[in-house]
């Protein structure tokens, strides 16, 4: 009864736990092992040395990181703004049509991001729709718009845009009507409402969003490359060049480390104060 | 529901929806008409158009092997995420066992990683043991993504039925595995076919995994990659403006049926 | 029908069940008869949903044990007990038809479509739903159709107990009280053991055969609704039967009683009560009368009506009496003709009142 129920828990969890054990576990203990080897070097049976994390700290590696977090933070904050409309709206105000949305929206993540991020790059280029369309409807001129800073942040609010999106449309989607109502029958403004309700009560759904997306675009490479042409340095492409140019596997290792660590401590952070079972088990966009 | 906003208000939200999705569509469209434009180097605006682009695609036989390729990774990414992540969604949402909530959080790590980081992971660990990257280790990178997201959508169907149901089933006699064929599988089924759906989409679009780990091979979004940033193609737009019509359809074509299933259903 | 000589088909024995350090059934020992339609009431953390977990075979007790037709079960799944519960969400299947849903358990026994079929149609006659039904969506059903749906996915492999958790906990007024009296004649048609569990008394007093009252995990009475109505053990179910007035008072061992909480002496309805026992006096609110100038009676009280309650076919009258307010009954036509906010007299004969134990 309640027996045989808990261990057809156990052995349902084993195809994915032995799948993740294999492709993700694995992996990261290699590299947490070559993180300490020495370095350029391509084997993990060496003394463990810490050169590589020496190596990170001297150089500046940290410029990269700073990159990485301020242009992540950046995005983040734009995507909240952005999306907390979009996402009140389709938990609280449009019924039906949600679906549609969020349908469409779906859509665009099933496209690839390196044909997404080409897309902008036709459209924000010197000749591109942009500019092309400015110059032969309206006459002016304009620069391209690509091969800096902000461009990488909107390309990042452009590809994690339903990351944050779906997240926050299931917290808001969480908080009772009968509150909202109840503290504006008792005079709150609408400030006031999204201050002490909505904010407090949708917090889950607002932390795996900001969190999912801060994450994804610390390890975001393509926006550097495609829109940024490398004007800005992104961690994840110090980790690239390391593997692949720099032929240093225990550097790009370690500065993998470094990344997960920081990455995984907010994770670990955001998902210890989130129940699952409870954001989850509603998925309904009617609020009970 | 949604009688406390007005008009104007409502009003004012939908504007709101139609220009942010003007603006995720935007660049989709830019590529659609890209790739009609007969000049090699495409500028806008577009003078002249042709279709001589989409026949070259068709004609042309690395593109044809590219395809297979991704087509070959994405199914079989589909069919072993559809199965691990039906057991692992009753784990995660119907089965009460210790390290229950544990589990939960775990089989989510993966997505909080950013995947250049997972991808090159696995290169190492591919070298590790001495394999040769290939389009088949690809399909183990994808998953390590990809399973969980699959594990999750059915999660997330699994928590929306009455538990009462399966006992309802025990108690008028039926073995465990009866229950699972006969209540649990059919009402999860839009959850599996969805998770499906996404499984084989989000494979087929997938980028940094792929571009680690499947060594002398390409997928689609390698190669679009490798002639974005040297070597530009003016096949690029129109492979591109491709696979947004073919995932269209595909949506589309599975939309459709799941419609004509719960509606059929229905009537009998 | 009510099975008093006739065989018991369960019995439990010192049943305890434990979660964690919360107690949610304490040493029960209980029979139950064949045929026999046994209701388990009480107020909610009482236990009875977990006792029927028990019974059905959903889990397993912490100590004690269950014995079904003198074969001990506590190590059987639910699937292998000849029993079946009817669930308070009625747990129908969404995604079958009604007819499907009605010969599920046959189709797992593997019994052929065509006498499925033909036992599904005799079964949607005796629960009175119309045969065209029977390819409808579930989904599509009324509350009351569902309802009788669920009813008939339970008999449909015949189990010799059938059990209910509340089913009609979540019905308007008007529903509950035709499908009260349907499950009823269900009963005597069916001649099966029913095991019933709900929250409201008054339900209980019309379908049973016997009631259990419980609290607490433990079993406080049992017996026919007659008994438990005329005679209840303690003050706890006293109180649950509704409206009563319960006096705490001491024997002043003359035959009589010193009510504590007003200052009056009452007869006693049990002359043996020793001097100085104490414990409480139970009056029903319909054996209290209004006396008229002259009028007597063995206890008397002097009062105050301060309302009056038209509920239908009777009238209910708040009285009180010092610190204390009483409740009066009178049919309709008895209605009390005088004016509310006057002094009354009010009595019983001390044969209608009742003594109960004193711990409550």
């Amino acid at each position: 009864m309640q027996k045989s129920l808990r261990l057809a828990g156990l052995l349902s969890s084993l195809p994915i736990l032995l799948l993740l054990a294999l492709v993700f576990i694995a992996p990261l203990l290699v590299v947490f092992g070559f993180s300490i080897m020495p370095t350029k070097t391509f084997s993990l049976l060496q003394w463990p040395t810490l050169e590589n994390f020496e190596t990170i700290i001297g150089l500046s590696y940290y410029r990269s990181l700073l990159w990485s977090l301020g242009l992540s933070s950046a995005t983040v904050v734009i995507l909240l703004l952005i999306c907390y409309p979009l996402a009140f709206a389709m938990a609280k105000v449009f019924g039906v049509f949600a679906n549609v949305i969020a349908i469409l929206v779906v859509l665009t993540l099933f496209v690839s991001e390196n044909i997404r991020l080409f897309g902008w790059v036709l459209v924000l280029m010197k000749g591109g729709l942009l500019s092309g369309t400015l110059k032969a409807w309206l006459g002016i001129e304009m620069a391209g718009l690509l091969y800096n800073a902000p461009v990488i942040v909107f390309g990042m609010v452009y590809v994690y845009f339903p990351f944050m999106l779906f997240p926050l449309t299931l917290g808001i989607s969480m908080v009772p009507n009968e509150l909202r109502h109840a503290a504006a029958d008792l005079g709150a403004s609408r400030w006031t409402v999204l201050r002490e309700i909505d904010l407090p009560l949708a917090m889950p759904g607002i932390l795996v969003g900001c969190m999912l997306s801060f994450v994804l675009c610390t390890g975001a490479m393509l926006e550097s490359k495609l829109l940024g042409g490398q004007k800005v340095i992104v961690m994840a492409d110090e980790i690239e060049t390391a593997f692949t140019y720099g032929q240093n596997w225990p550097l790009g290792s370690a500065l993998s480390v470094v990344l997960i660590a920081l990455v995984g401590v907010m994770a670990i952070f955001v998902l210890r104060r989130v129940d699952l079972d409870q954001i989850l088990g509603r998925t309904n966009v009617q609020s009970s | 529901m949604g009688t406390q906003f007005t008009r104007r208000q409502r009003l004012g939200y939908l504007l709101y929806g139609v220009v942010v999705l003007a603006f995720l569509y935007l660049p989709l469209i830019a590529i659609t008409l890209a790739s009609f434009s007969r000049k090699r180097y495409v500028s806008f605006p577009i003078k002249q158009y042709t279709t001589r682009w989409y026949e070259k695609a068709f004609d042309s036989l690395t593109i044809s092997d590219i395809f297979w390729t991704s087509l070959t990774i994405a199914l079989a990414v589909m069919a072993i995420c559809v199965v691990v992540g039906f057991f692992g969604a009753l784990a995660y949402a119907r089965y009460p066992w210790r390290g229950r909530k544990t589990y939960q959080k775990f089989i989510l790590l993966p997505i909080f990683f950013p995947q250049s980081v997972l991808g090159l992971a696995l290169l190492l660990w591919i070298n590790f043991l001495g394999i040769i990257p290939s389009w088949q280790t690809a399909i183990a990178a994808h998953l390590v993504w990809i399973a969980p997201i699959a594990t999750l959508i059915i999660a997330i169907q699994a928590y929306s039925f009455d538990p009462a149901l399966e006992e309802a089933a025990r108690d008028m006699g039926a073995s465990n595995w009866q229950v699972l064929r006969e209540i649990t599988l059919p009402l999860l089924l839009p959850g599996v076919v969805s998770a499906g759906l996404f499984s084989f989409l989000l494979s087929w679009g997938n980028f940094p995994l792929s571009l680690f780990t499947t060594g002398a091979d390409l997928t689609l979004p390698e190669w679009l990659y490798a002639k974005m940033v040297s070597g530009y193609s003016p096949l690029v737009p129109a492979v591109g403006a491709l696979t947004i019509l073919g995932v269209a359809i595909i949506l589309a074509v599975t939309i459709t049926i799941m419609w004509l299933y719960r509606h059929g259903r229905r009537a009998a | 029908m009510s099975g008093t000589e006739t065989s018991v088909v369960l019995r439990l024995e010192g049943i305890t069940k434990k979660f964690g350090d919360f107690v949610a059934l304490n040493g029960i020992s209980l029979d139950i008869y064949d045929g026999e339609f046994l209701t388990i009431v009480g107020p909610s953390g009482s236990g009875k949903t977990t006792m029927i977990r028990l019974l059905v075979g959903m889990d397993e007790p912490t100590a004690g044990d269950i014995y079904l037709k003198g074969e001990r079960v506590n190590d059987v799944p639910a699937n292998k007990r000849p029993t079946c519960m009817v669930f308070q969400s009625l747990a129908l299947f969404p995604h079958r038809s009604v007819g499907q849903n009605i010969e599920f358990p046959l189709k797992i026994r593997k019994v052929a479509p065509a006498a499925r079929r033909a036992r599904a149609v005799e079964l949607l006659a005796l629960l009175r739903l119309p045969a065209d039904c029977y390819d409808k969506n579930v989904t599509q059903c009324s509350g009351g159709e569902q309802q009788r749906v669920a009813l008939a996915r339970a008999l449909a492999f015949d189990p010799e107990i059938l059990f209910f958790d509340e089913p009609l906990a979540s019905l308007d007024f008007r529903l509950r009280k035709t499908l009260e009296k349907e499950l009823k004649d269900l009963h005597r048609a069916t001649g099966k053991t029913f095991v019933y569990i709900t929250h409201s008394l008054e339900e209980a007093m019309i379908m049973s055969d016997r009631i259990a009252i419980m609290r607490k995990g433990r079993i406080e009475q049992i017996g026919t609704p007659d008994q438990i109505y005329n005679a209840p053990t303690n003050r706890f179910v006293a109180e649950f039967m509704g409206e009563v007035n319960l006096f705490r008072v001491r024997a002043t061992g003359n035959g009589r009683l010193e009510a504590l909480e007003i200052d009056a002496s009452l007869a006693s309805p049990d002359e043996e009560a020793a001097e100085g026992e104490e414990g409480t006096l139970m009056v029903r609110p319909e054996v209290i009368r209004f006396l008229a100038a002259g009028e007597t009676a063995d206890c008397v009280l002097e009062g105050t009506i301060f309302n009056e309650y038209v509920l239908g076919s009777r009238v209910q009258y708040s009285v009180r009496v010092g610190e204390k307010t009483l409740s009066v009954e009178k049919l309709r036509e008895d209605r009390y003709t005088g004016e509310i906010d006057t002094k009354v007299l009010i009595g019983w004969n001390a044969e209608d009142s009742r003594l109960l134990g004193s711990e409550s």
